[in-house]
């Protein structure tokens, strides 16, 4: 679709604008951190964030999600999107919202997570900065970002904004948007390639060398117990990972004993229980019972198992896992590679 | 937009509730609207009870019987408690059914052997109603049925039949033998000695974790092949419709590509047996 630009003193006047007709959620900075929020005023978007504490993805599947409302017998579903736009998402996020995307709409339309997407905005920034454990330049390269409605590139003087849907068109009303020069247009483009030769941590593999590889290290048990021996079955690197979606559901009452409702939490499989159910009397079978069998399962889900389904690998090289695990052993470059090496 | 979420139940009426051990509880179900619930042996249901929760468990009768199901119900938590306090007359809800029921095009034709331990007598008492129901579709039927002990027998009134049935070969045995008991004793391989298999027979089995390797060691012996044998494999199918991850074997999630698989299809899959 369109390329246009808008000035730099025109920037706040069209969030403001953005901001008065819409909802919209983007970087702002938390502490010395940053996560998305809704804004609140122009001043709040910070485009200069390196990654955000969590990812996305909280926007369309919450942390915490109603499935079913019920009171005694009568109960109903709550699928209740609401428009928004989700202002400032880093490419490697939008590749991991396709996959999320995907996963939640095949064989069982997950309406709970893709009506919450389909009433969303995606405009994506290109980054400014990078996190410092980030590898998105060396993963799934061959897989492009596709969800998102217009693409936003700081070059000097202004921003340049391609829409590339329907709806990135409709946020040009919100600003004094002039058509991008070719220069202009060039210069973003330039923007967006040399970045990518900024990322700290860099995969030694393609994306088909990693699944075979690390599928055929399965049976490497002391590898993965070497691997997993700090781990303390947090769960951080899943929670934290913009490709991780599953789920735990639990009921909960009001205090009227009689109506609650049916609600799905984000779940980890690093964590103990994950895969252990209760055979009676008190028995039971943890079908991942080991640390290493858990830290394994997920290095598989990440570089192998969804391979064909997504057309690389469930992984997008932000590094959140990497910074967000305490013993720091979670991190995908330096266990990915250790497996290629051998 | 509500209609299409996933995760809306639909209510069944208790008809009939059987107490069968100290743990289970036999329920016999109908749709409050009326309908017939449409499903194969083999398939799970999501059975819930508002503020307490959802479980998986297979329907333990045969599509081909009545506008009733039957489900089987072991107290082991929260929900599973919960569901066995309700009586005749009560509601339950469920979503269903799910996932891959037993292949009953390979199975017809051919000579076929049952293996059920414990509590996985229920998903296949679904599939040994529909042979007895449609016996003419199938040579040979043998059914070995394993339990703890004689108390823990679920289905009096069918093992009663089954004893006596001319159109199934059944086979039973239990750990151990309690005063009185006059059957086999001994774990479910003892009975591999009772009668003589053919290679070409195709087996279901469905039982605890622990089971199967032994089982398919026996079958192994006897040359059966990996692609002949079906087992019906137990994880934490918290959903149902393949998103939560919590039955994930690799990369297969045994609330949609399960719970029946071959064993073949299965062989490459480090964590499934």
């Amino acid at each position: 679709m369109g390329r246009h630009f808008l000035k730099d003193q025109d920037f706040q006047a069209f969030l403001r604008a953005l901001l008065k007709a819409k909802a919209v959620v983007g970087p702002v900075a938390k502490k010395h951190k940053f996560v998305f929020a809704r804004l609140e005023a122009p001043g709040d978007l910070r485009l200069d964030y390196d990654v955000t504490i969590l990812p996305p993805k909280k926007e369309f599947s919450p942390t915490s999600q109603d499935l079913v409302r019920f009171d005694g017998a009568r109960f109903e579903g709550c699928v209740e999107p609401q428009e928004k736009i989700l202002f400032g998402v880093h490419f490697y996020d939008v590749k991991a919202l396709d996959m999320t995307d995907l996963l939640f709409k095949e064989k069982n339309d997950d309406r709970n997570y893709t009506a919450h997407r389909e009433a969303a905005t995606i405009v994506v920034s290109n980054i400014q900065k990078v996190a410092p454990r980030a590898f998105w330049a060396s993963i799934g390269s061959e897989v492009k970002p596709k969800g998102h409605d217009a693409w936003l590139t700081k070059i000097s003087g202004g921003y340049v904004f391609e829409t590339r849907t329907a709806k990135g068109e409709a946020l040009l009303q919100y600003g004094k948007f002039v058509p991008a020069t070719e220069a202009q247009f060039r210069a973003a483009r330039q923007a967006n390639e040399d970045i990518l030769k900024k990322c700290p941590e860099k995969l030694q593999g393609s994306s088909a060398e990693v699944a075979k590889k690390v599928r055929a290290a399965f049976s490497r048990e002391e590898l993965w117990t070497k691997f997993a021996k700090d781990c303390f079955s947090c769960g951080s690197c899943n929670t934290v990972c913009p490709t991780c979606y599953c789920f735990d559901v639990q009921d909960w009452w009001n205090v009227d004993q009689k109506s609650g409702a049916r609600t799905r939490t984000w779940d980890a499989c690093l964590t103990e229980d994950f895969a252990k159910i209760s055979l009676g009397s008190g028995a039971a079978e943890n079908f991942r019972e080991e640390r290493a069998e858990r830290f394994r399962h997920r290095f598989m889900r990440k570089s192998a198992y969804l391979n064909p389904k997504l057309g690389g690998p469930a992984c997008v090289g932000c590094g959140r896992c990497s910074m967000a695990c305490t013993a720091d052993i979670a991190d995908p470059v330096r266990v990915i590679n250790e497996i290629l090496e051998a | 937009m509500t209609k299409e979420n996933i995760f809306l139940p639909q209510e069944a009426k208790i008809l009939r509730v059987e107490k069968t051990t100290g743990l289970e509880r036999i329920f016999t179900l109908r749709l409050a609207d009326g309908s017939s619930l449409s499903f194969e042996p083999g398939q799970i249901l999501e059975v819930g009870l508002f503020g307490y929760g959802e479980i998986p468990i297979g329907v333990a009768s045969s599509p081909t019987r009545k506008k009733t199901f039957d489900i089987v119900v072991r107290s082991v938590g929260r929900v599973s408690q919960a569901l066995n306090r309700l009586s005749e007359g009560d509601s339950l809800f469920i979503r269903g059914p799910w996932g891959k029921g037993f292949p009953l095009e390979n199975l017809r034709g051919h000579d076929l052997l049952i293996i059920a331990g414990g509590i996985g007598l229920c998903p296949t008492r679904s599939l040994i109603q529909y042979i007895l129901d449609r016996r003419q579709e199938f040579k040979r039927f043998i059914l070995f049925y394993g339990a703890r002990d004689p108390q823990q027998q679920l289905f009096a009134h069918d093992l009663a039949d089954w004893r006596q049935a001319k159109d199934v070969e059944y086979h039973e045995t239990v750990d151990r033998g309690t005063p009185g008991w006059q059957g086999n004793v001994g774990v479910i391989t003892t009975l591999f000695s009772k009668t003589p298999i053919e290679a070409d027979t195709r087996v279901v089995i469905c039982g605890p974790p622990i089971m199967f390797k032994f089982v398919i060691r026996e079958l192994d012996k006897l040359g059966v092949a990996p692609e002949n044998i079906f087992v019906d494999l137990e994880r934490r199918m918290k959903c149902g419709v393949g998103k939560c991850g919590h039955c994930q074997i690799n990369d297969q999630y045994v609330c949609t590509d399960g719970p029946v698989f071959s064993l073949a299809q299965i062989a490459p899959l480090e964590e499934a047996i």
